[in-house]
């Protein structure tokens, strides 16, 4: 079975990567020009996440403004957080 | 151009956390006890929250929130047995109910009109783990047509409910399922798991399920005017 023995969809993971999404774009804000380059995540290996299917997820929404090729880094850690920990972002020069 | 870092640290879970305790407090706030009911699809929560409704409805007030992908059968179905509102929420393909759905589902509801909500999840042993829905407790259910090792498949389900409930019972006699070793792994997984066992179509151990959604009612409500309330209709009830 593709998604393996417990059966996992990531159904589950698309659902967090939206949520994940929706933090990053009110961390830029309304910035039209903002472009994230790379968002830095914390996933707990009890957290009831898979990494793979996370990353799938990402990829198929960073496909879009502000995130158009963005890069998801994630670090692995033992326990169940599960945070947005940092996004990198290019600086147009638009700040004020 | 140049890259600047910024430092989010936030929990994905945040918001939908904020929300569940809001939840929480207003179903506090009007002495209301919330089981959040979650199993594989087919295990029998629908069943058993009709007969739950139809046996227990002169004595407790309740309300139903279901969640399902698609169609409003659920709902349907349990709204036949009860004059209390009935809540469907079609998640289009979301694998789980989130706080927000509860939230908006609940603006419907006269919390103050009832003793006990059920939120019937979407059937599925993994996402709704990682949902809190703002209940007082989760009540997982499974099924003797399902391997005895389900909770050791889905551990964090099983550690989170406080309640399960084996159902299908009357089937035991034409399966290969050994009860004692399922009933085993639940409590391996989470000794602390109040269990019973049940059958909706033949009857067999509703009586207990029902001494424990009363036990759960006093115990989250506290209040001596709700336990007088319940024990006065309760009577009314069975004096009918």
């Amino acid at each position: 079975m593709r998604n393996g023995e417990r059966g996992r969809r990531p159904m589950h993971e698309m659902s967090v990567a939206l949520e994940i999404c929706r933090i990053a774009e009110a961390q830029v804000g309304h910035d039209m020009l903002a472009h994230v380059r790379e968002v830095g995540l914390e996933v707990g290996r009890q957290s009831g996440i898979e990494p793979d299917h996370l990353v799938f997820c990402l990829e198929a929404l960073f496909e879009r403004a502000p995130f158009a090729g963005a890069r998801a880094s994630l670090e692995l850690t033992p326990g169940e957080e599960l945070s947005v920990i940092y996004l990198e972002v290019d600086d147009v020069g638009q700040a004020h | 151009m140049s890259v600047r870092r910024i430092e989010v640290r936030e929990r994905v879970m945040e918001r939908n956390d904020a929300l569940a305790r809001d939840v929480r407090k207003r179903l506090d706030r009007h002495g209301v006890t919330a089981l959040n009911l979650v199993s594989s699809p087919g295990s029998g929560k629908t069943l058993l929250l009709e007969r739950t409704l139809r046996d227990l409805g002169g004595e407790l007030r309740m309300a139903v929130v279901t969640g399902d992908v698609q169609t409003q059968n659920d709902a349907d179905r349990i709204a036949r047995w009860t004059d209390d509102l009935v809540q469907a929420v079609v998640t289009g393909g979301a694998c789980h109910l989130d706080a927000r759905q509860v939230s908006s589902a609940l603006e419907a509801i006269d919390l103050h009109s009832i003793d006990l909500l059920f939120v019937e999840n979407v059937g599925n042993l993994v996402c709704p783990a990682s949902w809190d829905l703002g209940e007082d407790a989760k009540v997982v259910l499974f099924s003797v047509t399902e391997g005895e090792d389900k909770p050791l498949k889905y551990p964090k389900m099983f550690q989170q409910a406080r309640y399960a409930v084996l159902t299908k019972i009357d089937l035991l006699p034409h399966l290969v399922f050994d009860a004692e070793k399922a009933v085993g792994f639940a409590r391996e997984i989470n000794p602390r798991l109040e269990l019973v066992r049940t059958s909706s179509t033949d009857g067999t151990g509703l009586a207990d399920w029902y001494d424990l959604l009363r036990r759960a009612v006093l115990k989250h409500s506290g209040a001596g005017r709700q336990l007088e309330s319940i024990a006065s209709r309760g009577a009314s009830a069975r004096a009918r």
